[in-house]
């Protein structure tokens, strides 16, 4: 299976170009458009997290709107391909029906082309911390391991809910909603440390919590990621990935007749 | 077991589609060893209703065979194809493939009118799992067999339905193939592109590829493969050489249609509006119906009778014609002028014993004015079947009119132009 993955690896490419190439044609601002969303939900969150219900960074030094925005832009990329991934198996039925090809093709296509949204939007965020004078730290050249995690997660995931999601559609209809909740319980607009202690268990079962706290360590605050938020947002990507994966294969013969 | 390896090995195929919603919908989605457990612990709730779109066939074709598959709307020909292509499981059964296979199964899908041709090239090369290293020293070579250099950098959006088709064909053909699927493809181009790939597809079959070809053009059947399968609901009903299994299948057609054979205002408008251009003319003369005789399977005597009002018109013509499965007029006639009296009226018309060969015709009729202008025109899309019982099969492939020959020994002498 992954031996025959490999062998498309050319069609994923070609898929992400094909994408990245049709998104921004007609349009007037272009690739901008990677960058505008998550400073737009920035400006929100600090006006309505920061002034008006006072959230704060918990680091001297470190800013509020550079404190969400380290978070804010690994969990663009985790939305964006959760919203574009789990549909497209669906959303590709007529190449699923009538052509052989491996399908985690079009799931992996669809991360592939967040990945390169993201990688504008980073352009983005490094601009604003040289802008707004905090400078980026020498820790931030941690951030392809965390990504590197984060793609293990995004990829399980997606695997995952593009599948369930050619026998139930009740899937793609709910993944706005989802995504919605799944932010205000990830702790991108305020810190892990403000959440009493009574949910903190809660909140680590989420694999994303680990996460953005990693990228904030190394991009916002200039620690090494810590150890003890690691191991488990490793364990739980690798094991999502795993799951993803057997889900993914072990049903996505059945993709042609069901869709 | 052959000591020869198949290229094409189907045994026993099974495919099975659910009926229905609720838990059959789950269990589609339940992984197969979570299935069987539940299937095992609660067998009767468990159960679901299927109904079998391939029934336990088996193909076998040894390398550089040419295979043929026939049958009606909805036999199972695509589904069978697809379970070779591999893009569904059988149910049951197996399936193995000796070498590449490349499917040519729908040529507009995998296709993207936004991009260019080029683009769409790579793409489509990339979703037969070759790279765009691979691809880009056969790009001219594609270009040119599609016939559309100078569209390269065009959106795809640009071009017509022909030119799609010919950049899908010619693709396929730049790829190194070992065993093709070719579903209904050819219909879709010009004719001259058409021969120029039934002439690839002699050239790849000479070269030893396999080929396993669906359509419902039985001429280019005829021409193309040596083997056929005739398959119905999925089942097997017979398989040989292509000559044979087609007199069976269109002797099946033949009674299928026995019934329906007379083509009223009604039936007509419903082919018509169905099947796109099946009348025609320059108006001033209207076809009111044609009905057409019962044959006789050996293509004797055949009485047609054509009813028209011509209101407009003091004398008319009556043009007969048959139209083989490629789509060529292969034999016609002409009534003397008819002297119109009241504006309506009908023409009856008994045709000699049909010289064609076994296959299905098409009767088309027209009614022209004494111009020679074609005033209405109706090809009717339920053929006639003409058998080929008792006739040998050899030279079914060297054309359609049955030529009354006779043959003698010739005295021994050398060879001859």
């Amino acid at each position: 299976m992954l031996h025959r993955l490999w062998t498309y690896r050319d069609l994923v490419v070609s898929l992400i170009r094909r994408q990245f190439q049709l998104r921004y044609r007609q349009s007037l601002v272009g690739i901008s458009w990677a960058i505008f969303p998550p400073l737009a939900s920035l400006l929100v969150a600090t006006v309505v997290f920061h002034e008006v219900i006072g959230v704060q960074s918990p680091k001297a030094g470190v800013s509020y709107p550079l404190f969400t925005l380290a978070a804010l832009t690994p969990w663009t990329f985790f939305a964006n391909s959760l919203t574009s991934g789990v549909p497209s198996i669906v959303g590709s039925m007529q190449m699923v029906t009538r052509l052989p090809f491996p399908r985690a093709v079009i799931p992996l296509s669809m991360i592939g082309t967040s990945l390169l949204d993201l990688g504008i939007a980073s352009v983005g965020f490094v601009v604003f911390a040289i802008v707004t004078g905090s400078g980026i730290p020498l820790t931030a050249l941690w951030f392809p391991a965390l990504l590197a995690l984060e793609v293990i997660l995004v990829i399980g995931v997606v695997l995952l809910g593009s599948a369930i999601n050619v026998f139930a559609r009740d899937v793609r209809l709910a993944i706005p909603l989802l995504t919605q909740l799944w932010l205000f319980l990830t702790p991108v607009m305020y810190s892990l440390e403000s959440v009493p202690d009574s949910l903190r268990p809660l909140y680590l079962i989420n694999p994303m919590t680990g996460l953005v706290e990693l990228f904030r360590q190394v991009l916002a605050y200039g620690q090494a990621p810590s150890l003890d938020l690691v191991v488990p947002a490793l364990a739980g990507a690798v094991a999502l990935l795993l799951v993803g994966f057997w889900y993914f294969t072990a049903i996505e013969d059945r993709f042609a007749d069901v869709i | 077991m052959s000591s020869e390896r198949l290229a094409i090995d189907v045994r026993g195929v099974t495919k099975a589609y659910r009926i229905g919603v609720g838990r059959a919908r789950v269990r589609e989605a339940l992984p197969p060893p979570i299935d069987r457990a539940v299937a095992r612990a609660f067998p009767r709730w468990w159960r679901r209703d299927t109904f079998n779109a391939l029934d336990g066939v088996s193909i076998e074709a040894p390398p550089g065979s040419s295979v043929a598959i026939v049958g009606h709307n909805g036999a199972g020909k695509t589904t069978i194809l697809k379970v070779i292509a591999g893009v569904t499981a059988p149910t049951t059964g197996s399936v193995s493939v000796s070498g590449r296979i490349a499917a040519l199964i729908d040529v507009l899908v995998g296709f993207h009118p936004d991009l260019t041709g080029r683009e769409n090239i790579y793409l489509l090369g990339a979703i037969q799992g070759y790279g765009r290293k691979e691809m880009a020293p056969r790009l001219e070579r594609i270009m040119d067999f599609a016939e559309v250099h100078d569209l390269a950098d065009t959106p795809l959006k640009r071009y017509s339905a022909g030119m799609v088709t010919r950049i899908a064909f010619a693709t396929i053909a730049a790829l190194d193939v070992d065993v093709l699927l070719v579903d209904e493809v050819l219909a879709v181009g010009d004719a001259a592109f058409q021969r120029k790939c039934v002439r690839w597809l002699e050239g790849y079959r000479a070269q030893g590829g396999t080929l396993l070809f669906v359509s419902h053009n039985l001429g280019l059947v005829r021409s193309m493969t040596d083997q056929a399968i005739w398959i119905d609901h999925g089942k097997v009903m017979e398989k040989g050489p292509t000559g044979d299994v087609l007199a069976s299948y269109g002797q099946s057609m033949e009674r299928r249609d026995a019934e329906s054979r007379t083509f009223g205002k009604g039936q007509l408008r419903r082919a018509f509006a169905s099947r796109g251009l099946h009348r025609w003319g320059a108006g001033g003369a209207r076809l009111l119906g044609v009905k057409v005789g019962e044959p006789s399977l050996d293509g004797a005597a055949l009485n047609i009778t054509v009813s028209f009002e011509a209101p407009d018109l003091d004398e008319a013509i009556i043009c007969l014609g048959f139209v083989d499965e490629s789509g060529h007029e292969v034999a016609a006639t002409e009534s003397p002028t008819l002297a119109l009296a009241e504006g309506n009226g009908s023409a009856d018309c008994q045709v000699a014993p049909l010289p064609l060969r076994a296959g299905l015709y098409f009767p088309t009729v027209g009614i022209l004015s004494t111009d020679g202008i074609v005033r209405d025109r109706w090809q009717l899309d339920r053929p006639i079947a003409i058998d080929g019982t008792g006739e040998p099969a050899f030279s079914a492939a060297f054309g359609v009119v049955a030529l009354a020959s006779e043959w003698r020994r010739a005295p021994k002498s050398g060879p001859s132009e």
